[in-house]
């Protein structure tokens, strides 16, 4: 069973992990993140993926990946490291919002009322880990020609920038300046949107080394219980006492 | 002439500021210079300046409508004009800021009363509507007890206000350059040191010729001025001795930004030099003091170093990454740990500032703001 369990696809026993959890009442989830560092190789990948899934604009971004470079030559190793939101148990960004527009849901996860949030920012600076970005109203197409004879002008590629991205579960297409997710701040929410239809997160389907993973810590038989009570398990920033829900191992 | 070239100046920086506006309605943030790192830019520095003028404006009412000091008997419509010209710059400021304006009536009405910005709308709201009460039973009654009433409730609101502005950077325990218990201590007095320069320019450019307590008034505000800019310096020196003794890395990387990074200039020219040392030197000599011209434009150097200081606690301590490697992670505009406003900042910025020096001259030619006690003090 065992050589079995080592020889199938991470993805395919995390989505089975996955599917197991939606089953179980929401209150007894425990959605986390594991991310293996020794294994991530900096592609930026999921960076990417996200961008894709969530239609993030320029400006926007849930998920860079922060690469240094460690000791000195002949002894020197690079380091990558993704940093999605840590989904915080205690986290600051929640108490400073003047509107509640900001909170953990019954899922854990922290999200955005984009209809609530006024855009003042309070939660960005509150944020240790910088995991919360504003978004401008900027577009990728925003000086390109619009000549004609050109494969793909201004309007094609504005009409395809302005679709709709699906974000907790509702279409916010980007027609109107003044109209959300414009002018809202955004982050991270662990794909809650395609969770809740039984699919991974995109930035662990897009992970080439497999490097991320993501399920429910409250099931002992996950993969991700199995990783998290490793001995060389961290988190960011843990002084901070804000229990981050996004794990590295190193 | 002052007058007449300030109305000139003040009028072109409203049409300065419309054009800001206007490219700010128009075109929500995307003129603006901040990004998704240095969060907050120009405008909530300007806000947190004007803020604490108004907050010290109105205690300086107090003198005269609450504690009735015979010096002071006739300038407490001008500290509270001066005072509500003020906050209307303030608030026009942070509403511009905001990025969805519409949604203002939501912290009114379904507000998180744990934060501490909800409490301060809610406190600068009721500060502004109680400092409008006060301003018209001063000009229609000023003998009215219901002034000394208001004045007395106010007191503790200006300070609340002044506070809470301290307490919204100072609850931020993710940056240490802000996180100081002191915050909440030091604005008031920033805000009480800003009223009175306020009001010794008000005093040394536009009071009374006639006034035989003119001098005395100037010099006396000059005193607590200097006093209060001796406070501001000291707090300073404890912020940032502790900071660089402390060590802790964001801390001390945001105090090297202000003292010797891209703000040094702002820091050691504008507010430390201009805003603070030569006023102080010039107003601790009773002669230059009691000059209307010097005292008043000293007044307005010390306005000056204050809105500086605001944006040099804004700033810095947003300049420092939480993370050491993000600078370099994502590439894009909003993404820099760098920060000097735009063309459309600096012009909403202008017309706030032509907004408030038009709006008191007018209300110092229309509504008699200076009077003279009736009986000799």
């Amino acid at each position: 069973m065992l050589e079995l369990r080592e020889q199938t696809d991470v993805l395919v026993r995390m989505r089975s992990d996955l599917l197991r959890a939606l089953e179980q009442p929401v209150e007894r989830r425990r959605w986390v993140m594991v991310i293996d560092l020794r294994k991530c190789v900096g592609c930026s990948a999921c960076t990417i993926g996200c961008i894709a899934e969530n239609k993030l604009p320029p400006g926007v971004v849930y998920r860079p990946v922060l690469e240094e470079e460690l000791g000195t030559y002949p002894n020197v190793t690079r380091r990558f490291l993704p940093r999605p939101c840590m989904q915080c148990d205690e986290p600051p960004c929640v108490p400073v919002c003047p509107v509640n527009a900001t909170y953990k849901d019954e899922n854990g996860v922290v999200v955005i009322d984009y209809n609530q949030c006024i855009g003042c920012r309070y939660c960005i600076p509150a944020c240790p880990y910088s995991a919360r970005t504003f978004d401008f109203g900027d577009t990728y197409v925003e000086s390109t020609a619009e000549a004609a004879g050109l494969i793909v002008g201004r309007d094609l590629a504005d009409d395809h920038e302005r679709a709709a991205s699906f974000e907790y579960g509702v279409q916010w297409p980007r027609t109107r300046r003044e109209a959300s997710p414009i002018g809202n701040v955004r982050k991270c929410h662990f794909c809650l949107h395609r969770l809740n239809a039984g699919m991974l997160p995109a930035c662990t389907t897009t992970c080439i080394g497999r490097a991320t993973y993501f399920g429910d810590a409250n099931d002992p038989e996950s993969l991700v219980a199995e990783l998290i009570g490793r001995p060389n398990v961290m988190r960011l920033k843990e002084e901070l006492g804000t229990q981050p829900r996004v794990y590295y191992l190193m | 002439m002052l007058k007449r070239a300030l109305y000139l100046l003040g009028g072109l920086a409203l049409l300065i500021g419309a054009w800001g506006v206007i490219d700010r309605l128009t075109t929500g943030h995307e003129q603006a210079n901040y990004g998704s790192y240095v969060v907050w830019g120009l405008w909530v520095a300007m806000y947190l300046f004007f803020a604490g003028v108004a907050a010290g404006g109105f205690v300086l009412a107090s003198l005269d409508y609450l504690f009735h000091l015979p010096l002071f008997k006739g300038t407490g419509r001008v500290a509270l004009w001066g005072s509500l010209v003020s906050l209307a710059a303030a608030l026009l400021s942070i509403w511009l800021d905001l990025g969805h304006m519409e949604r203002i009536w939501k912290v009114y009405l379904q507000g998180n009363p744990n934060s501490v910005m909800f409490q301060m709308v809610w406190g600068y709201t009721l500060f502004g509507l109680l400092m409008l009460a006060a301003l018209w039973l001063a000009m229609r009654r000023p003998e009215s007890r219901w002034l000394k009433g208001l004045m007395i409730a106010g007191l503790p609101l200006a300070l609340f206000v002044s506070g809470a502005v301290g307490a919204l950077l100072g609850v931020q325990a993710a940056r240490p350059f802000w996180h100081v218990g002191l915050f909440p201590v030091q604005f008031p007095v920033f805000s009480l040191a800003s009223g009175a320069a306020m009001l010794l320019a008000a005093i040394g450019l536009f009071g009374r010729s006639d006034d035989p307590r003119r001098s005395q008034q100037l010099w006396t505000l000059a005193i607590i001025t200097v006093a209060l800019q001796l406070v501001k310096l000291y707090f300073l020196w404890a912020d940032f001795s502790q900071s660089m003794y402390g060590n802790v890395p964001l801390n001390v990387a945001a105090v090297n930004e202000l003292l010797f990074g891209s703000y040094w200039w702002a820091f050691w020219i504008l507010q430390l030099g201009l805003g603070s040392l030569l006023p102080m030197v010039v107003l601790v000599q009773p002669k230059l003091a009691r000059h209307n011209g010097w005292a008043g434009w000293m007044g307005i150097l010390v306005l000056m170093g204050f809105a500086v200081a605001r944006a040099n606690i804004v700033f810095p301590a947003l300049t420092v990454p939480e993370l050491e490697a993000l600078s370099t992670a994502f590439s894009d505009p909003r993404l820099q740990f760098a920060y000097f406003p735009s063309a459309m900042e600096w012009a909403v910025t202008t017309g706030m500032v032509g907004l408030a020096t038009v709006a008191f001259l007018l209300g110092n030619d229309r509504m008699r703001l200076f009077s003279m006690p009736t009986v000799e003090a």
